[in-house]
């Protein structure tokens, strides 16, 4: 009955059309346009070094600052925006949501995507960065596409969840900046994972992001594969997530347009 | 279902919460009432059958849920109560130009809504050129549309619409808005529509427009349907009822 959605021709397309909406209407009217992508995270890790190896000491072996935090912030960075645009991905298209049949689940899907993007393009930089400085590439990147899925999957998993849950509550909106910033000190983004206590270890690996960022800086800095047992756990945790909030957002969809 | 059938509504109710009680002082406070939340009813037991190819006009105080039918009928609203079959594609033409994006040309734009009211890429690029031409727009088409006028950035949502080859057409007051032209030709061509055999709904307060164009006309009041039948006297009872 309902032919909309039901054809995967029209939602790749739709999906691509939106997400390219959202690339082009971003940095319209401004001077520095699309390099504020990357402009932005090198002001932000130009700030948390200065703080991090000047003011207050991280110990961080024979990494250089900058270097371990890169590996860190830039995948974060891809999590923490993704989660706080797609909280307001629904209400934002609600003029949409009110008027049209559409699949709504490509409202925060095309969030993420663009945030994907933006993360492509720093990393594109990163790499760039890497030749000139003539650090060696080592084969063990070749895992650096499956963590990136595993991320990926949590992401968007967490976004189902917020983006469903703010059209009833708008309070999730106005907590997310704050949300996002304990998350990430939970999370071994600004400091190695060696400064908690091996007691805590536990509880702290509890949080899927923890061993995400973990094999990252394992495979970019220190030549070795993820350690297994933890990252593994956060592929379960995160797959269960991703599955759990799409169930969950197709469930609450049927009433957005009651409420939104 | 009967394969004649574009719309079937079988005893369609829907309500809507009366207010949000979403406060945590006001929750509190429900949980010492013996029924917390208050609903309202938009539709109560709407019955009825749109067969296809009929041109159906909907009219109705406001507030009636003339267009709460209109949502349940596109399928993004659900009734709480009974059954909705709709047989074929569905075209909204509620709110032309929803989702364009005013810093968006009017071409990127075109491809973007229609590709939201339900084409893929590959179709609405072949039908580009009639869209541009239908909508009179041609010199404008890489122009942002928070450029355009009004009458612009109507033609060229409506133009959208009407070329999404719907077999459900959903009008909500459309003929009411534009200047005497466009006014001219959005009526031709639903009037080609209905030749071609498409169903329409048709919602409108303009009951000499319902009387002209409708083959059969529902009056709803009060959430419910108070007559349904033949355009001249249903609309002879609803004008008897409003005096």
């Amino acid at each position: 009955m309902r032919w909309q959605g039901h054809d995967p021709r029209h939602f790749r397309d739709l999906l691509i059309e939106i997400t390219k909406r959202e690339i082009k209407a971003r940095y319209k009217q401004s001077i520095l346009g699309y390099a504020w992508v990357i402009v932005v995270p090198l002001l932000n890790i130009t700030v948390l070094t200065l703080v991090f190896s000047y003011f207050v000491r991280i110990p961080t072996g024979n990494i250089p600052y900058p270097v371990f935090l890169f590996t860190g912030l830039i995948p974060w960075t891809f999590t923490a925006n993704s989660l706080i645009s797609s909280t307001s991905s629904l209400v934002g298209n609600s003029s949409l949501i009110t008027k049209i049949y559409l699949p709504t689940e490509v409202f925060p899907i095309s969030t993420v995507l663009t945030k994907f993007i933006d993360f492509f393009l720093t990393v594109l930089i990163g790499v760039v960065l890497v030749l000139i400085f003539g650090i060696k590439l080592h084969p063990l990147l070749i895992y650096l596409p499956l963590i990136f899925v595993v991320q990926f999957l949590l992401t968007l998993g967490v976004s189902f969840f917020l983006s469903a849950l703010n059209v009833f509550y708008r309070d999730i909106e106005n907590v997310m900046g704050v949300m996002v910033t304990i998350w990430m000190y939970l999370s071994p983004v600004l400091y190695p994972q060696e400064l908690i206590p091996t007691s805590l270890l536990p509880i702290y690996n509890l949080n899927p992001m923890a061993s995400i960022l973990g094999a990252y800086r394992n495979t970019i800095l220190y030549g070795v594969p993820p350690a297994w047992p933890s990252f593994i756990y956060s592929m379960t945790v995160s797959l269960l997530i991703f599955i759990a909030g799409l169930l969950f957002f197709k469930h609450r969809s049927r009433y957005f347009a009651d409420v939104i | 279902m009967d394969e004649n059938n574009a719309i079937e509504f079988i005893d369609v109710g829907k309500r809507f919460r009366r207010g949000r009680k979403l406060l945590l002082k006001e929750a509190l406070i429900d949980i010492f009432k013996p029924n917390p939340t208050e609903w309202f009813w938009a539709l109560k037991d709407v019955d009825f059958t749109i067969k296809k190819g009929e041109t159906i006009g909907v009219i109705g105080p406001n507030g009636s849920g003339k267009s709460t039918i209109l949502k349940l009928t596109s399928g993004f609203m659900i009734p709480d109560r009974g059954n909705i079959i709709v047989n074929g594609k569905v075209s909204p033409l509620i709110e032309l130009g929803a989702g364009f994006h005013p810093e968006l040309t009017g071409a990127e734009n075109l491809i973007l809504n229609g590709v939201i009211l339900g084409l893929t890429r590959k179709e609405v690029e072949k039908r580009f050129d009639s869209i541009v031409d239908f909508a009179e727009i041609r010199d404008f088409i890489n122009t942002p549309v928070k450029h355009y006028s009004s009458g612009m950035y109507m033609r060229l949502g409506f133009s959208i619409a009407v070329h999404t080859d719907p077999d459900i057409l959903l009008v909500d007051e459309i003929l009411a808005v534009g200047d005497s032209s466009f006014q001219k030709k959005s009526f031709t061509k639903m009037q080609e529509f209905k030749k071609r055999g498409v169903t329409i709904v048709f919602v409108s307060h303009n009951l000499e427009a319902v009387n002209k164009f409708c083959d059969r006309v529902i009056y709803m009041e009060n959430a419910e349907v108070k007559g349904d039948g033949s355009p001249k006297e249903i609309i002879e009872a609803y004008k008897r009822k409003q005096r």
